[in-house]
C-alpha cells in the first residue's frame, strides 16, 4: 500500500476583516498581554465559541475542521465554489500562511504553484528570469542548469530568450514561467487553477505534462480547478470544500458528480405566494422566475446540450399598459452573453405570464445568471430583477481528445463541413 | 504503521516558532541569494549611462558637497587628517548602514506578492539585500584605498596606521549587523503599520547627524557628547578612521556596550522577524 505522504489534521483558518487601521495596534497589544502574559483565553476568538466567531463580521472562519490524507502518487483535487477555502488550504500547505489551529504533516520536497511567473522581473532576459524563477521554486543551480534547454524548448520561445520579459506577449510569458514551472521535481506538486491563463495549445501541453508526472513518475499532486472535466481526467481522488468545511471526501468520479448536483440545485426556482413579499415595486412585483430544463433524467446534470427554458409569472398592478419583458443572460464574471427581448403585449391588472427557451448545443460550459427586466411602452424601466436565475452548464465532449477548457462564452453547433477534396496519389 | 509515531519530514502548525528557519534550510535556498543579488545588480545598471560607475559616482558626488559645505562653508575642523579622505571614510561606511537598513526595512512590503505565493525561507530576501549593499561597499572601499593611496604618494600626508587596522572587518561587519537588525525590525513594523515607513528615511536622515560622519568626536562638546556616545555606531565610526586613517577615538568600554547592544538588537530583531513574518503575510 502507497505510503501517507501529507497528513492534514483538524485544520482551521480565521482571517480578520477589515482594515488594520487605528485600534489594531492597541488590539495587539491587549490580545497579547492577555493571552502571552496572563495566559487566559484569547479575548479575540475562541475554538470552542467558533459559531460565535463565525457569526461575528469581525472574522471569517476560512477553513473549519479540515482533515485527510494523502497517499504517493495521488493526485489529489480539490473543487468548491469561490471562497469556500480551496486557496487557503493550498496557501497552508505551501507554508505560506500559517493555520489558526490543527496541522498538516508531510514528507518529502514540496513544490508549489499558486500563480505563474511568481518572481518574474519585467526588466530581465528570458534567461536571467527562468533562473531566478527557478531560485524562488526552489530548483538548484546544477537543476536550471541542466534542464534549461529542455525549459527553452518547452517554452517555444528560443529566439527571443535575451529579451527582457516585458517585450514578450503575456501568452509568451505565460509559457515560460510555467515551462520553468513543468520542469520542477519535487515530491508533492501543488497546482492552483494557473492553467486558466494561456492558449489552448499550451494547456493541453501543462496538462498532459502534469499527467505524465503524477502516473509515471509517482509524485503527488494537489490540484485545484474550476473545470470538473480537469479534475476528473487528472485526479483519483477530490476533495470538495464548501464555505471552508469539508463536504466531501473520495474518489473523484462520485464527488465531481455529486458536486454537480449539488451547485445545481441553487436558485433554479423561486416562487413567492403574496405580492406583498415579493420582489417588485408598484408597478410589477415577480410571482415567479424557474429555469427548467429539458431533460429526459430529472438528476442528470446541465450539460451544454441540455434546452433551457425560463418561466416567470408576475403581477401586473396598473391597468391598460404595454408591457415587454428582456431576458439578460450573464457569464458569472459579469458579462452579458445576450439581451433576449420579448414581444409587447397590452396588460391589464393581473398576471402575466411569459417563458423563453434557450436552444441547447449553445452556450459554453461554466456558471451562468439570468436577469429579468419588465418594460413599459418598450422602454421605460419598471423593474429589473437581477440575478434571478442561477446555474452551472457542464462540459460534454465527444469524440474529442482534448480536455482544456474550451474558449468563449458560446459554443454553438453550427453547420460545419470538413471534407477531403483531393487526394495525393503516390 | 500508526500516524502518531511515523517520522515525518516536515510539519506545519499554528504555532510560530522563534528560531524561523533552520541554517541548514538557508543554506538549500543560497542559490536564490545569489540569484537575487544578481538581479538587483542587473536592475541597477542596466539602462543607465553610466553603468557600474554609479557606485563610485555617488559618493564621489556626495564628497565634493561634503568637502565644500563642511570644510570650505562650515569649516568642521578635521585633525591631521585631510578633509576629503576624513568625509570619504565617513560616507563610504555610512553608505553601508544607510543603504543596509533602508534595503531590508522594506522587505515585506516590497515582496508581498512574491511571499503570498511561494515558501522559501523569509531571511533570504533581507540577506540578499544586505549583500548587495555590501559587495557595493567593497567597491567603494577599494575608491577609499585608492584615494588613501593617492594622498600618501602624491600629496605627501603620512598616515600611522597600526594593529588597529585589524579592526576593520570587526567594524564592517558590526556595522552590517546593525543595519541588518534595524532592517528586519523595521520591516515587521512598517508592514503592519505602513505609515512608519517614512520613519526610516526620517531616523536614517536624523541619525547621520548624531554619528561621526561629518564630524569627530572630539570636536563635540563634553556637554552633549554622551548624546553620540549613546548611538552604538559612533565607536564603529571612530575605529574605522582609526584603523584606516590613523585617527579616530575610541575607549574600549564603548566598543564593548557598541558589540552588546548589536548582537541584542541582532537576536531580538531575528526573533521577531520570524516570529512575525508568517502572520504578517495575513495583512500585508
Amino acid at each position: 500500500m502507497a505510503e501517507t505522504v501529507i497528513e492534514v489534521e483538524n485544520l482551521s483558518k480565521l482571517y480578520r476583516l477589515g482594515t488594520v487601521g487605528t485600534g489594531s495596534f492597541r488590539q495587539d497589544v491587549q490580545r497579547w498581554w492577555t493571552t502571552a502574559i496572563l495566559r487566559k483565553e484569547d479575548p479575540f476568538f475562541t475554538l470552542s465559541g467558533a459559531e460565535d466567531a463565525s457569526e461575528s463580521k469581525q472574522f471569517l472562519w476560512a477553513l473549519q475542521n479540515i482533515s485527510f490524507e494523502v497517499k504517493q502518487g495521488e493526485a489529489l483535487g480539490i473543487i468548491g465554489s469561490n471562497g469556500s477555502g480551496k486557496s487557503t488550504l493550498l496557501k497552508i500547505i505551501s507554508r505560506i500562511v500559517r493555520p489558526t489551529s490543527g496541522h498538516v504533516r508531510g514528507n518529502g520536497k514540496v513544490s508549489s504553484l499558486l500563480e505563474v511567473g511568481t518572481g518574474f522581473h519585467q526588466e530581465l532576459s528570458g534567461r536571467e528570469n527562468i533562473y531566478l524563477s527557478g531560485y524562488i521554486l526552489g530548483m538548484r543551480k546544477d537543476e536550471v542548469k541542466t534542464k534549461f534547454d529542455e525549459i527553452v524548448a518547452f517554452s517555444g520561445i528560443e529566439r527571443f530568450i535575451d529579451t527582457p520579459v516585458k517585450r514578450y506577449s503575456s501568452g509568451m510569458y505565460v509559457r515560460l514561467a510555467f515551462a520553468v514551472a513543468a520542469h520542477l521535481e519535487p515530491d508533492i506538486l501543488i497546482v492552483d487553477e494557473v492553467l486558466a491563463v494561456g492558449d489552448a495549445d499550451f494547456q493541453k501541453k501543462c496538462l498532459g505534462k502534469m499527467r505524465d508526472v503524477s502516473q509515471s513518475e509517482g509524485r503527488t499532486i494537489l490540484f485545484v480547478s474550476h473545470s470538473m472535466q480537469a479534475v476528473n481526467n487528472l485526479c483519483d481522488k477530490a476533495l470538495w470544500l464548501n464555505k471552508g468545511k469539508l463536504k466531501e471526501y473520495g474518489e473523484v468520479t462520485s464527488i465531481v458528480g455529486k458536486y454537480i448536483t449539488g451547485v445545481q440545485q441553487y436558485k433554479l426556482k423561486q416562487s413567492w405566494s403574496k405580492p406583498e413579499e415579493a420582489p417588485g415595486n408598484e408597478h410589477v412585483r415577480i410571482k415567479s422566475v424557474e429555469l427548467v430544463p429539458h431533460l429526459l433524467d430529472v438528476n442528470a446534470p446541465l450539460d451544454i446540450r441540455t434546452p433551457l427554458t425560463v418561466k416567470f409569472e408576475l403581477w401586473n398592478m396598473t391597468d391598460d399598459v404595454l408591457l415587454s419583458a428582456g431576458l439578460h443572460l450573464f457569464t458569472y464574471g459579469g458579462e452579458c452573453i445576450f439581451d433576449a427581448p420579448s414581444p409587447a403585449t397590452q396588460c391589464d391588472k393581473g398576471v402575466v405570464k411569459g417563458e423563453c427557451t434557450v436552444p441547447g448545443n449553445f452556450l459554453n460550459d461554466g456558471s451562468y445568471y439570468f436577469s429579468l427586466i419588465i418594460l413599459k411602452n418598450t422602454s421605460v424601466s419598471l423593474f429589473y430583477y437581477e440575478e434571478c436565475l442561477s446555474f452551472d452548464l457542464e462540459d460534454y465532449r465527444e469524440n474529442i481528445q482534448w480536455y482544456g477548457k474550451w474558449w468563449g462564452a458560446v459554443r454553438p453547433k453550427l453547420p460545419f463541413r470538413l471534407e477531403q477534396t483531393e487526394l495525393v496519389l503516390q | 504503521m500508526s500516524a502518531n509515531n511515523k517520522k515525518w519530514d516536515w510539519e506545519i502548525q499554528s504555532r510560530t516558532s522563534w528560531m524561523g528557519s533552520r541554517l541548514d534550510e538557508l543554506w538549500e535556498y543560497r542559490h536564490l541569494l545569489v540569484g537575487l543579488v544578481r538581479r538587483d545588480f542587473l536592475l541597477n545598471y542596466q539602462q543607465t549611462v553610466l553603468g557600474p560607475f554609479w557606485i563610485f559616482f555617488q559618493p564621489i558626488m556626495t564628497l565634493v558637497t561634503y568637502v565644500l559645505v563642511f570644510d570650505k562653508l562650515v569649516g568642521i575642523p578635521t585633525g591631521t587628517v585631510p578633509p576629503v579622505l576624513f568625509y570619504l571614510a565617513g560616507i563610504v561606511l555610512w553608505n553601508l548602514f544607510s543603504d543596509g537598513f533602508n534595503g531590508t526595512s522594506a522587505t515585506y512590503r516590497e515582496n508581498a506578492h512574491i511571499f503570498s505565493k511561494v515558501y522559501f525561507p523569509r531571511l533570504i530576501m533581507p540577506l540578499s539585500q544586505l549583500s548587495t549593499h555590501f559587495m557595493r561597499f567593497l567597491f567603494q572601499m577599494i575608491l577609499l584605498l585608492l584615494v588613501i593611496a593617492y594622498y600618501l604618494v602624491f600629496e605627501d600626508v603620512s598616515i600611522s596606521v597600526g594593529p588597529w587596522l585589524l579592526a576593520l572587518p570587526f567594524v564592517i561587519l558590526l556595522t552590517s549587523m546593525l543595519a541588518l537588525s534595524l532592517g528586519l525590525l523595521f520591516s515587521v513594523i512598517t508592514a503592519k503599520y505602513r505609515d512608519l515607513a517614512n520613519l526610516v528615511g526620517l531616523s536614517i536622515r536624523l541619525l547621520m547627524f548624531l554619528t561621526p560622519v561629518i564630524y569627530s568626536i572630539d570636536y563635540i562638546p563634553e556637554k552633549v557628547r554622551w548624546i553620540v556616545l549613546l548611538n552604538p555606531l559612533t565607536p564603529l565610526f571612530e575605529l574605522f578612521r582609526l584603523s584606516l586613517l590613523g585617527e579616530g577615538t575610541v575607549t574600549i568600554p564603548q566598543l564593548i556596550y557598541s558589540v552588546l547592544f548589536t548582537l541584542f538588537l541582532f537576536a531580538g530583531s531575528m526573533l521577531i522577524f520570524n516570529k512575525q513574518g508568517d502572520k504578517l503575510i495575513d495583512v500585508v
